[in-house]
């Protein structure tokens, strides 16, 4: 019985550690290419889980495919209109305090833009990858598969994304020396449109796939994207095999945490986790030196 | 093929370049030398078009090339191979190398020949082709920045102290390298070096800057007898 419990708690835990990975990815492709960090990557999160299910399922009741398309296609726009507006703007300033101060700000706003277009009213989505599945003695909801799955595509694709293509190798080149790329041809400032971009893609693909975990309302991201920043620190800063091994470290152990202490303290594992990861081993888990 | 018409270079208010003009032909070898600060890094990135020209022209085989973007003017055939090589570090070799072809749409066919090629040039890099580039010498680092700058079929290369910081054995590693691009390529080369010497002994023509001015220019072979320039460039 007990070996069943764990291993239910494991599969679900696997689920949001692939989130938290996720989000650790997302910000990380961000500070990588910029070396700004993304403060308003939550909203991002939450300004996607609005767009599919506030306007595209709810108000515009296109089926969930074409509402996953379009709102991804809709925060690729988003994220090349902040990146050209907000971000490539601020990573050139005097301090990066005004960056910091810029991306916060972008975050209330998009939470006022959610608020005054959608309302401040939380709401579910009735039916969307709703049910179980049964393997064995072990029941995992059909949500936490698709995470799971869809996921581990995701880290596949930037994979080989990173590594086969050009474009993701000219991506890889802005992030390790800009000068070097401009004069290999690469166009430093488009090329950190399109990192940026992306993950508001990766951040809307997170949106998405929260929706049935959680109610959807304004603070929907807030803990994840704190976790998934907790996550990107254990596994190791800056380095995106480390934020994968973060993040699935931290979903699990939080879930088998609930075996020995009260499930009231389950948010505290990621932190406490990110502190003594900060004490022991500050380069992280993986402990990449850049 | 290359012609710097009396420019004017800035940083912020400070001037760095004052009316400087600078030619370079077909085929040539030019020597671009001077102490610390006089410039010689900041006329080629004003070439490449990294620093802006305030006024006076640069014209690239007829062309106004001057505060063009920098990453447009590899794809005129201008390449720089900046000071302290700037390879990426966390790449190996081998992808140092296919990133210095981004302006180029190879094959994968002329692509390995362009690698080859660079490779037959510095055998060192084949045996550590798949090695992360930030983890090897100096002097290797400074063969994959040369090698990488091949890769694109470059009209003119421009090389900034190509070798700083290197071991003499390796210096004239280095410079057999340059010579010999030049020749097999019949490519023109623009060497900027503080090892004068070395510089003005493999070019056509040298220009000396100091403080922002071109103070005189000529043929190397002449320069190099010139009492000022032994003076203060050759040590006596």
């Amino acid at each position: 019985m007990t070996g069943q419990i764990i291993l239910q708690l494991i599969v679900s835990g696997l689920a949001l550690g692939f989130i938290y990975a996720l989000v650790a990815i997302e910000y990380t492709l961000i500070f990588n290419s910029t070396g700004l960090l993304n403060f308003s990557h939550d909203k991002f999160i939450m300004f996607g889980a609005y767009i599919f299910a506030a306007q595209f399922l709810l108000n515009m009741g296109v089926s969930p495919a074409i509402g996953i398309i379009a709102t991804l296609a809709t925060m690729f726009i988003f994220g090349v209109l902040v990146a050209t507006g907000i971000f490539n703007p601020l990573r050139n300033m005097a301090s990066p305090l005004f960056a910091v101060i810029g991306t916060v700000f972008l975050g209330r706003i998009l939470t006022e833009i959610t608020r005054l277009i959608w309302g401040a009213t939380p709401f579910t989505v009735p039916g969307f990858l709703k049910g179980v599945v049964r393997i064995g003695n072990v029941v995992i909801t059909k949500a936490n598969i698709t995470v799971i799955i869809v996921s581990a595509i995701i880290v596949v694709l930037l994979q080989i994304f990173f590594n086969k293509t050009k474009t993701g190798k000219a991506m890889r080149c802005v992030q390790q020396n800009k000068t070097a790329a401009t004069l290999m041809g690469i166009n430093v400032a488009k090329n950190i449109n399109f990192t940026i971009a992306l993950s508001a893609v990766i951040c809307a693909a997170i949106g998405i796939m929260v929706i049935p975990l959680f109610t959807v309302d304004l603070t929907i991201a807030n803990m994840i994207g704190l976790k998934g920043f907790a996550a990107g620190v254990v596994g190791g800063f800056g380095y995106l095999p480390g934020a994968i091994v973060g993040g699935i470290a931290i979903g699990i152990l939080e879930n088998l945490s609930t075996l020995v202490i009260p499930t009231l303290y389950k948010d505290c594992i990621a932190f406490v986790l990110l502190i003594a990861i900060l004490l022991i081993k500050p380069s992280g888990l993986l402990g990449h030196k850049k | 093929m290359l012609q710097v018409n009396n420019i004017n270079v800035y940083y912020g208010k400070v001037e760095a370049l004052f009316n400087v003009s600078f030619e370079v032909g077909d085929n040539e070898i030019v020597s671009l030398i001077g102490a610390n600060g006089a410039g010689k890094t900041t006329l080629m990135k004003t070439i490449v078009g990294i620093n802006k020209v305030q006024s006076g022209n640069i014209e690239y085989n007829g062309k106004e090339i001057s505060n063009q973007h920098a990453h447009k003017t590899v794809y005129d055939g201008i390449v720089y191979v900046p000071e302290g090589r700037e390879v990426f570090p966390q790449m190996t070799v081998y992808e140092n190398l296919e990133m210095g072809a981004f302006s180029k749409k190879y094959t994968k066919g002329e692509m390995d020949d362009h690698i080859a090629e660079v490779y037959d040039l510095f055998p060192r890099l084949k045996e550590r082709s798949k090695q992360a580039a930030g983890t090897m010498s100096g002097g290797e680092q400074q063969m994959l920045a040369i090698g990488r700058g091949m890769m694109s079929d470059p009209k003119l290369l421009m090389f900034d102290e190509p070798s700083l910081g290197l071991a003499p054995v390796i210096v004239d590693e280095m410079f057999r390298a340059i010579i010999k691009i030049n020749e097999s390529r019949k490519t023109p080369i623009v060497i900027a070096e503080q090892n004068a010497f070395m510089a003005m002994s493999i070019s056509k023509r040298t220009y000396v800057l100091e403080v922002g001015h071109i103070v005189t220019h000529g043929a190397s072979p002449e320069l190099l007898n010139s009492p000022d320039i032994k003076k203060a460039y050759l040590g006596g």
